[in-house]
């Protein structure tokens, strides 16, 4: 998962004194270094000490004060107080400069004209330039900072995008199983030798499979009334198949066909009915489709009759089995209506199973033209 | 033996795919009588037992009993033929084997080399040899073909009802007895609990170790369920969970798991 990052970290102790800030503020100390050595009396020496303590401690104060206090006021921004203190750091540093190098017995510092002098200028250009610096790199930090949050942005984007994608790639492996293809393709082989009447209302049946199944990929969402013919589709086929196991119905309100229904949702559970309710039991079983309309909801149940879940948690170890196509309907659900859609599944009395799906009531059509 | 006509069943759960391979059979073979149609592996077995064939075609997916479970309590007393469908798992299980086998749509072509085999073995007279072991390894190889996956839905008993619910849903699990006790997301977001047949420890290995952890000896929780971790007395903590009132023990030997706050 990704975590946009609230903001940089406060550097170490060692990071406050790292070469990039250090070099920043060795290089602008040495501008009032330019700026006054012509009129220093008491030597180059003395002022290129002042100078770089003046870049030393207005570094200090700026990353100490990056990290310490922890909590502030409300009313003080951080920025405010670094700028602050560094604003401070420099008359401090020069105070304390003056006052140590005053030779026993001279008078205060600031009785000297001189020295007084020498002490105004370095702390008020060490001011400014302390405030002009410290503004500098926060100027840099923030811009970092959003940069950072913008490249976190893309980049859950496009983990989502992938997720997205993954969803439809499992789709796409899902639908059209070779296993039912060639199964289903013996069958109709079988009739046509047969000469059975049935044979050509059969592959009618898997036409409509194949091209109902197919064209999904492109398709992010579809509608109740494909849905149900993709899934009629896929029950003929299946009682061809298995006439002796399978009974169907299919039932849906007239005001739910138009509306917009992620791919392959009636299919997965009408799927898993006959995999793993109705073909593991001798006897077989009846499946129940049916699709309501209801206050801006839409209610899809498929009910079977077959051997239930508590067969099915012995299938519930393999691959391919009744996990991972649920798995991937909760995806495309989620994907399709956030957390607005419900997917339940209840074994019923005396066998079988109730898988109920909820969703938000859409039409197709005001669906597409509101999206971009 | 070799005057009268060789025998087979036929066992497949589809009508149809019963009759084609009939078909293809007198084909291929119109010496073969046909003397048995099953529709699953119990009847395979029972119209075995009562008709004894030479051969056996079976389906190795049907209902009930399966075509490998059928196999095995036929063992050597008849001439075995798989019969599977165009599945990865199956169609790797039998390569690697001796075993013969037949994929459907069945062809004409490659009926007629398994009919070859079979005669030949009829005409020689062979003792079937140790048809078991084979029939073990091809189980075997099915079985792993689809390797267990990592677990997605539990089957959770909510009073008298019996219902899936998804993995992701669930907050945390806890052991009650040879029984788990699993708190999960319900719908609209309500908390809600079950029971599932399961002890603790089995569904431990199964659930995906970056989201959920144990916590102590029987309790596992969702990682993104925990609200906040207390610590404790005596080197223990107490984590609250969001939305939900209870309170679940870290015990000290799962203490460390959290040390780094």
């Amino acid at each position: 998962m990704v975590t946009i990052a609230a903001g940089l970290e406060a550097p170490s102790v060692r990071a406050m004194f790292a070469w990039p800030r250090l070099r920043v503020a060795l290089a602008v100390s040495l501008i009032p270094f330019l700026l006054l050595v012509w009129q220093w009396t008491s030597g180059p020496h003395s002022l290129l000490i002042r100078t770089t303590a003046l870049g030393l401690a207005g570094l200090a104060a700026f990353g100490v004060l990056e990290r310490w206090p922890h909590r502030l006021p409300r009313w003080l921004a951080r920025w405010v107080l670094q700028l602050l203190g560094v604003g401070l750091a420099m008359p401090l540093t020069m105070f304390l400069f003056y006052y140590l190098s005053t030779e026993p017995g001279a008078p205060a510092f600031w009785r000297d004209a001189d020295r007084l002098q020498g002490f105004l200028g370095l702390s008020i250009i060490g001011m400014m330039l302390g405030w002009w610096t410290g503004l500098f790199a926060l100027v840099r930090q923030k811009d970092v900072l959003a940069r950072q949050q913008a490249l976190a942005l893309e980049l859950q984007r496009s983990e989502f995008e992938r997720q997205a994608l993954d969803s439809r790639l499992r789709l796409l492996q899902a639908q059209v199983a070779p296993h039912f293809l060639f199964n289903t393709l013996a069958n109709v082989r079988e009739l046509v030798e047969a000469r059975s009447p049935q044979a050509p209302r059969v592959l009618d049946s898997l036409i409509a499979y194949l091209r109902a199944a197919v064209p999904q990929l492109d398709a992010p969402a579809t509608t109740v009334g494909h849905e149900l013919q993709l899934v009629r589709a896929y029950l003929e086929i299946m009682h061809m198949r298995m006439p002796d196991r399978l009974q169907f119905e299919l039932q849906a309100d007239e005001s739910s066909l138009g509306l917009r229904c992620p791919p392959m949702t009636l299919l997965t559970l009408v799927e898993n009915a006959v995999r793993h309710g109705i073909d593991p039991g001798e006897e077989g079983g009846r499946i129940d489709v049916r699709v309501q309309r209801q206050d801006g909801r839409c209610c899809a149940e498929v009910r079977d009759t077959g051997v239930g879940l508590r067969a099915a948690a012995a299938d519930a170890g393999r691959g391919n089995g009744l996990g991972t196509g649920l798995s991937t309907l909760r995806e495309r659900l989620q994907l399709a209506f956030g957390g607005d859609a419900q997917l339940r599944i209840e074994a019923l009395q005396p066998h079988g199973v109730c898988a109920t799906v909820q969703f938000p009531a859409v039409d197709a059509r005001r669906g597409r033209q509101t999206s971009a | 033996m070799m005057t009268a006509r060789p025998t087979a069943l036929i066992a497949d759960d589809e009508p149809l795919l019963r009759d084609a391979l009939a078909r293809l059979l007198a084909q291929a073979w119109p010496e073969l009588a046909i003397v048995a149609q099953a529709r699953n592996g119990r009847e395979a077995v029972e119209l075995f037992e009562t008709h004894r064939p030479d051969i056996c075609f079976l389906d190795v997916h049907m209902p009930g009993l399966s075509g490998i479970e059928a196999a095995r309590a036929i063992g050597n007393r008849a001439q075995l033929v798989f019969v599977t469908a165009y599945d990865q798992y199956a169609l790797q299980a039998f390569e690697h084997g001796v075993l013969d086998y037949l994929v459907k749509p069945v062809e004409a072509m490659r009926l007629a080399e398994t009919v070859a085999r079979l005669q030949q073995r009829l005409r020689a007279a062979q003792p079937l040899g140790d048809i078991e072991a084979l029939i073990e390894q091809l189980a075997a190889r099915l079985r792993t073909g689809s390797e267990p996956a990592r677990l997605r839905w539990l089957h959770v008993a909510v009073g008298s009802a019996l219902r899936l619910v998804a993995v992701d849903d669930v907050d945390y699990l806890r052991s009650d007895e040879k029984y788990t006790r699993v708190a999960w997301r319900g719908d609209g977001g309500k908390p809600a609990e079950g029971l599932v047949r399961t002890p603790l420890k089995d569904l431990a290995a199964r659930l995906d170790p970056a989201q959920f952890v144990q916590v102590h000896r029987s309790v596992i929780v969702n990682l993104r369920a925990i609200g906040q971790v207390k610590r404790g007395d005596n080197e223990t903590a107490t984590i609250q969970l969001k939305g939900r009132d209870e309170v679940l023990p870290v015990s000290r030997s799962y203490l460390h798991l959290f040390q780094q706050m």
